[in-house]
C-alpha cells in the first residue's frame, strides 16, 4: 500500500539556459495521485530566506515528510532540514529526489522523473524500486574506436583472457595520438608509447581487429547484443598483401592525406602511415581512377602477389554477438574556418594545431622541419621540406572553445599542447620568436604547472589576451590583440600562426547514441551514468564509454578511463550475469514496486 | 594613486541600461577587434574592469566611452556574449548623468515616469505661453496675404517667438556648457598623470571643429558608411534649422511666400529631407533591430526619436498650411509644433541623448589634448 505520511514537495526551478528539460509541470500534476501529498511548492512560490516562515507553512499543512525535487536538490537540503526540525519533524524525513542523478535530464525523461519522485514521496530508495532482473552475459566484447582509448580497453580485456572485437572506421588503429609528435608534460615521443600497443593489438590472439569497418546497427539487451558491422571494401586482401609498396608508386590517383591532417598528399592506394596496424594497403574509392572511371588497374598490373588486389570488391555486412560494448569514438577538431577573423583557409600560414603536429613530427611530411606552407605542382597547399623557415610563430589559444559563438566549454587540452608546441618550436628553431596568446592558462595536472614554468623559462613570450584577428599585410601576418596585463594594444607582424583548436564531438555521435540507446549532453558528448562516481558506465547496461567521446580530456585521463571501462566489462564477464537496464523499466513497473515496498 | 571602491556602482549603472558586465572574462577580444581603440585609449574591456571593480572615479574620468561609435564588431565576436558595444552605450548614458550637476539627467535616464512627466509639464507650459502671447485667427481682420499665404507674423509675431527662443537657448547653452566644464574637470583636470601643454588647447581646436562638421571619427567605424552619412546629414540639417530659427527667425518666418528656389525655402526643404530620412532610417533600424547598435533600445532612445519625428512632421504641416492660406490650421499646428519642439530641446539637449552633440566632439578634443601631452612626454 502507498505510504500515508503527509508529504510536502518543493520543486526547484529548471536550470537556466537549457530548454530541453524534464517537464516539471507534468511531474507535479502526476504526483498528486498519491494521496499523502499535502502540498506542492514551486521555487517561485517559496522564499528560501527564512526557515521559520517555511516551518510555519509545514506546520499549517501538518506535513511530516518533505521532498525536495529537481536537478540539484541537495543544494536546498540543509534549509528544508532546518525548517522541518523547527516544525517539530525529524531531520531524516527530508528526502531528495534528484532527477539528474538518476538519469532524468531531458524532456523525454519526464516519466523517469515521475518514478524518481514517486519513490521519494513514499520514502522508497530509487535503487530498491528499480532492481532489474539478471540475465547471462555473452563474454565477447565490442570496442568501437581504435584510438588510444579503444586500444587500451581492448588490451585490458584481451589480456584478461576474454575475446574482443575492435572496430575502427579508418584503415588503421592509432587515432589522433598516432598523429602527435610529443606528449605533455614529459615530452615523451607519442609514437614510442603508442606503436608497441598497436602492434600488440595486431598480434593478440584474443583480439579480432576490424579496421575500415563501421558499426551499422545494434540490437538486443545488456549481456546479449547483436551488432551489424559494415566491412567497407578495402580492395586489397589483408591476408596476402605483403606491404611492398609497388602499387602506391605507380598509382595515379591522389587525395589529401588524412593522417597528415591534409598537409600532404597520398595516393589512392595507400597505407595510412608507416607504422599502421594492420600494415597493409587499402584503396580509397573516392580517389581511385578505376573506381571513378572504370579504367586504370595499374596497381593490379604491378602487384607481385596474384589476386591480392580486387578492384571490384564490394562492401559487405557481418554480424557479431557480444555481451558488452565499450564506446571510444574520440573527437574531431574544431573547424577553424568557422572563426573567420583568424583567416584560416585563406591565409596559408595560419595553421591548426593538428596540422602543426604533423609539421613538427619527424615522421611528418617535412621530416620535422618547420617551414611555411607552399604549393605543390598541382597547386595544393602542402608542407614541403624545401620551403622557407618562419622566424616568428604565434600560438593562439581557445579557438572555438570557451566561446558562446562556438563551444561554451573549455577543451581542456589546448593550453598544455600549446605550451608543448611552443617548446618544440624553440627546440627546432632556436632563433625564432614564439608568442603565446592566452585567456587563462589551465595547467591543471600532475607536473603541468612545472611544465608551464619550464616553457616560460625557455624564452617563449606568454601574453595574456586573446587575439581578435589575423590579417595579411606586406606578405606577413598581422595580428591584433590586447596585452591585458601590460595594458597595451598589440599589432604584431608574425610569420606563422598556430590556432589552438578545441575538441568537438564527432558528427556521427548523434547517430551512434541513437543506435546504442545512450544519451548525449547538450554539447554532444556521451553521457556517463554519474559524472563524479560513475564516469564510465552509461544508463544502458553493458555499454561503457571511454576517452574524449565522454568529454575533453588528455591522454593520461583517457588511458585511465579506458582501463576503468574495461574493468566494468570484466566485472560483468566474471560475474557471468548482468542486470537489465533500469531505463527499460516502465513507470508502471516502478510504481508497483514502490507500492510493494512502501 | 589609490581610489575608493564603490560596491554599489554596478547597481547604479544598471539603471541606465542592460547590464552584462558579469559576463566578461577579460579576454581582450573587444579591444583588439575595435577599429577605433588606440594606445592610451583602450576600450571597451577596460570599462568592464572599472565597472566590475566599482571604480567610480575611473569611470567618471574616462573619455573612452565617447570615443566608441558602436559599430558592434565587439558584440558580434565577444566570446561571452557580454555585449561590449551596448555596455559602452550604457556608460555614455551614465556619464551624461555624472556630468550633469542639476541631477535631472539621472532622473530622466532612470525613471520613465519622470521623463514623460517632464515632457508633459513643458508642453503645457508652452501651451499656456503660446495662448497668452499669440493671436487666434478669428473675427475681424485679414489673416491672409496677397500671395495667398497666411500672415504668420500676425498670428505669432516673430519677435515674441524669438524672445522665447533666446531665453530657452540661453538656458540650454548655460547648462550644457557648464556640464562640458564639469566633464573637463573630471577628464582633464583631475587626471594628475598628464600635463596638457597649453598650446594644444589652441592647436587642437581646428581638429575639434573639423571633427564636429565631418564626424570623421565615426566614419572610421567599419561598415557604417550609410549610417555615418545619414547621421551626418541629419546632424547638419538640424544645425541649419536650429540656426535659422534661433538666429534668423525674421528671415525664416516670413509673411510672403517666396518662390520655391528662394534660399529660405530651398535650405528649409533640404534640411527637412535630411531630418526626415535620418529619423525614418533610425526608427526603422530600432524597430527591426537591424544593426548591432539598434538591438537594445532604451526608452530615452525612443522618446528622442519620437519627439524629433513629431517636431519634423508638424513643421512640414505648418509650412503647407501657411502657404495654402489656412490660418486656423496654421495657428493650431504652430502650437503643436512648439509643444513637441520645446520639450525635445529642453530635455534632450542638456540632459539626455542629444547632449552627445557636445560630449562626443569635446571628448575627441580632450583625447587629442591628452595625445598631445603623450607626444611631448608630459606624462608624470
Amino acid at each position: 500500500m502507498a505510504d500515508t505520511k503527509l508529504t510536502g514537495i518543493y520543486f526547484q526551478s529548471a536550470i537556466k539556459g537549457n530548454e530541453d528539460t524534464v517537464n516539471f509541470t507534468e511531474v507535479a500534476a502526476y504526483i498528486k495521485k498519491y494521496n499523502n501529498v499535502a502540498a506542492i511548492w514551486n521555487a517561485d512560490e517559496v522564499s528560501l530566506a527564512d526557515a521559520n516562515n517555511v516551518a510555519a507553512k509545514i506546520k499549517e499543512k501538518n506535513i511530516k515528510r518533505f521532498v525536495i525535487a529537481g536537478d540539484k536538490p541537495g543544494m536546498e537540503k540543509s534549509f528544508f532540514t532546518k525548517a522541518m526540525v523547527n516544525a517539530g519533524n525529524k531531520a531524516e524525513d527530508v528526502i531528495i529526489a534528484s532527477f539528474r542523478e538518476h538519469g532524468a535530464i531531458r524532456n523525454a525523461d519526464t516519466n523517469r522523473a515521475k518514478a524518481i519522485l514517486a519513490c521519494a514521496v513514499n520514502a522508497v530508495p530509487f535503487e530498491e524500486a528499480t532492481q532489474t532482473a539478471e540475465v547471462p552475459v555473452n563474454p565477447n566484447t565490442l570496442v568501437i574506436g581504435g584510438g588510444i582509448a579503444g586500444i587500451q580497453a581492448s588490451l585490458e580485456i584481451a589480456d584478461a583472457g576474454q575475446k574482443v572485437f575492435l572496430v575502427e572506421k579508418t584503415g588503421t588503429i592509432g587515432g589522433h595520438m598516432a598523429m602527435f609528435d610529443k606528449t605533455f608534460p614529459t615530452l615523451d615521443c607519442a609514437a614510442c608509447i603508442l606503436t608497441p600497443k598497436m602492434v600488440e593489438i595486431g598480434q593478440h590472439s584474443n583480439i579480432e581487429l576490424m579496421t575500415y569497418c563501421e558499426v551499422k546497427d545494434v540490437k538486443g539487451t545488456p549481456g546479449n547484443f547483436t551488432v551489424k558491422i559494415l566491412k567497407k571494401a578495402r580492395r586489397v586482401d589483408l591476408k596476402t598483401c605483403i606491404g611492398c609498396g609497388t602499387c602506391t608508386e605507380k598509382c595515379p590517383g591522389t587525395a589529401p592525406s588524412e593522417f597528415d591532417a591534409g598537409t600532404a598528399m597520398r595516393k589512392a592506394i595507400y597505407i595510412p602511415f608507416p607504422q599502421a596496424v594492420p600494415n597493409k594497403y587499402l584503396i580509397d574509392g573516392e580517389s581511385c581512377t578505376y573506381v571513378k572511371s572504370g579504367k586504370c588497374k595499374v596497381c593490379v598490373k604491378v602487384c607481385p602477389v596474384p589476386d591480392c588486389i580486387n578492384l571490384d570488391e564490394k562492401d559487405e555486412e557481418v554480424e557479431i554477438n557480444v555481451g558488452n560494448i565499450i564506446v571510444a569514438t574520440g573527437f574531431k577538431i574544431f573547424d577553424a574556418k568557422r572563426a573567420e577573423q583568424f583567416g584560416y583557409g585563406k591565409l596559408p600560414n595560419v595553421v591548426t594545431s593538428l596540422e602543426f603536429e604533423r609539421l613538427v613530427n619527424a615522421a611528418g611530411p617535412t621530416g620535422g622541419n618547420i617551414v611555411y606552407r607552399s604549393q605543390d605542382k598541382r597547386n595544393n597547399w602542402v608542407f614541403k621540406g624545401d620551403a622557407d623557415i618562419p622566424k616568428s610563430v604565434a600560438i593562439i589559444h581557445c579557438i572555438g572553445s570557451r566561446d558562446e559563438n562556438y563551444n561554451k566549454y573549455c577543451s581542456k587540452v589546448c593550453c598544455m599542447y600549446s605550451l608543448k608546441l611552443a617548446h618544440l618550436v624553440v627546440e627546432k628553431l632556436p632563433d625564432a620568436k614564439v608568442f603565446e596568446y592566452f585567456i587563462d592558462m589551465r595547467a591543471f595536472g600532475k607536473g603541468y604547472e612545472e611544465f608551464y614554468e619550464r616553457i616560460k623559462h625557455e624564452g617563449v613570450s606568454i601574453i595574456r589576451g586573446r587575439t581578435a584577428k589575423i590579417e595579411e599585410k606586406n606578405n606577413k601576418l598581422m595580428l591584433r590583440g590586447e596585452d591585458i596585463l601590460g595594458n597595451k594594444l598589440i599589432e604584431q607582424e608574425i610569420d606563422m600562426a598556430i590556432l589552438a583548436v578545441g575538441l568537438e564531438p564527432r558528427e556521427d555521435s548523434a547517430n551512434l547514441s541513437k543506435m546504442l540507446g545512450i544519451s548525449q549532453t547538450e554539447d554532444g558528448w556521451f553521457m556517463e551514468a554519474n559524472y563524479i562516481s560513475n564516469p564510465v558506465n552509461t544508463f544502458t547496461g553493458g555499454i561503457s564509454i571511454a576517452g574524449v567521446c565522454q568529454g575533453p580530456k588528455d591522454i593520461p585521463d583517457t588511458v585511465a578511463q579506458a582501463s576503468a571501462a574495461a574493468s566494468r566489462v570484466l566485472q560483468n564477464i566474471v560475474r557471468g550475469k548482468i542486470n537489465k537496464s533500469v531505463k527499460d523499466l516502465s513507470l508502471e513497473e516502478i510504481e508497483s514496486q514502490v507500492n510493494k515496498l512502501a | 594613486m589609490s581610489q575608493k571602491v564603490d560596491p554599489e556602482l554596478t547597481a547604479k549603472i544598471e539603471k541606465f541600461g542592460k547590464g552584462t558586465w558579469n559576463e566578461c572574462f577579460h579576454c581582450g577580444n573587444c579591444t583588439a577587434i575595435c577599429p577605433l581603440t588606440e594606445q592610451g585609449f583602450l576600450f571597451p574591456r577596460k570599462g568592464y574592469r572599472a565597472i566590475q571593480m566599482g571604480l567610480k572615479d575611473t569611470i567618471a574620468g574616462s573619455v573612452e566611452p565617447w570615443l566608441c561609435y558602436y559599430c558592434g564588431d565587439c558584440s558580434k565576436t565577444c566570446p561571452r556574449n557580454a555585449n561590449p558595444g551596448e555596455t559602452m552605450m550604457v556608460l555614455r548614458r551614465y556619464l551624461t548623468s555624472v556630468y550633469d550637476w542639476t541631477g535631472l539627467a539621472r532622473r530622466i535616464y532612470t525613471s520613465k515616469m519622470f521623463e514623460i512627466g517632464a515632457i508633459v509639464f513643458i508642453a503645457i507650459a508652452v501651451l499656456l505661453l503660446y495662448v497668452s502671447f499669440t493671436f487666434f485667427p478669428s473675427g475681424e481682420g485679414n489673416w491672409i496675404g496677397q500671395d495667398g499665404g497666411v500672415l504668420i507674423n500676425k498670428i505669432a509675431p516673430w519677435k515674441r517667438i524669438h524672445l522665447g527662443d533666446w531665453i530657452m537657448a540661453g538656458t540650454l547653452a548655460f547648462i550644457l556648457i557648464s556640464n562640458v566644464f564639469n566633464m573637463w574637470l573630471k577628464i582633464i583636470f583631475k587626471d594628475k598623470s598628464v600635463k596638457i601643454p597649453f598650446t594644444a588647447y589652441i592647436t587642437e581646436v581646428f581638429d575639434f571643429a573639423w571633427n564636429f562638421i565631418t564626424q570623421k571619427r565615426f566614419n572610421k567605424c567599419d561598415g557604417t558608411k550609410t549610417y555615418w552619412f545619414l547621421h551626418l546629414f541629419l546632424m547638419l540639417s538640424y544645425v541649419v534649422l536650429f540656426t535659422m530659427i534661433v538666429f534668423f527667425l525674421e528671415w525664416f518666418q516670413t509673411d510672403t511666400v517666396h518662390p520655391i528656389w528662394h534660399p529660405q525655402r530651398l535650405l528649409g526643404y533640404i534640411a527637412t529631407v535630411g531630418l526626415f530620412v535620418g529619423i525614418i532610417y533610425f526608427i526603422n533600424n530600432r524597430i527591426k533591430k537591424a544593426k548591432e547598435n539598434s538591438k537594445y533600445s532604451h526608452y530615452t532612445d525612443w522618446t528622442f526619436l519620437v519627439l524629433l519625428f513629431l517636431t519634423t512632421l508638424t513643421g512640414i504641416m505648418l509650412h503647407f498650411f501657411r502657404i495654402s492660406g489656412m490660418p486656423v490650421a496654421t495657428y493650431v499646428t504652430y502650437l503643436i509644433h512648439l509643444m513637441c519642439l520645446v520639450p525635445m530641446l529642453t530635455i534632450e539637449v542638456p540632459f539626455s541623448k542629444w547632449s552627445h552633440l557636445a560630449y562626443r566632439p569635446v571628448a575627441v578634443y580632450f583625447a587629442n589634448l591628452k595625445k598631445a601631452a603623450y607626444k611631448k612626454n608630459l606624462v608624470k
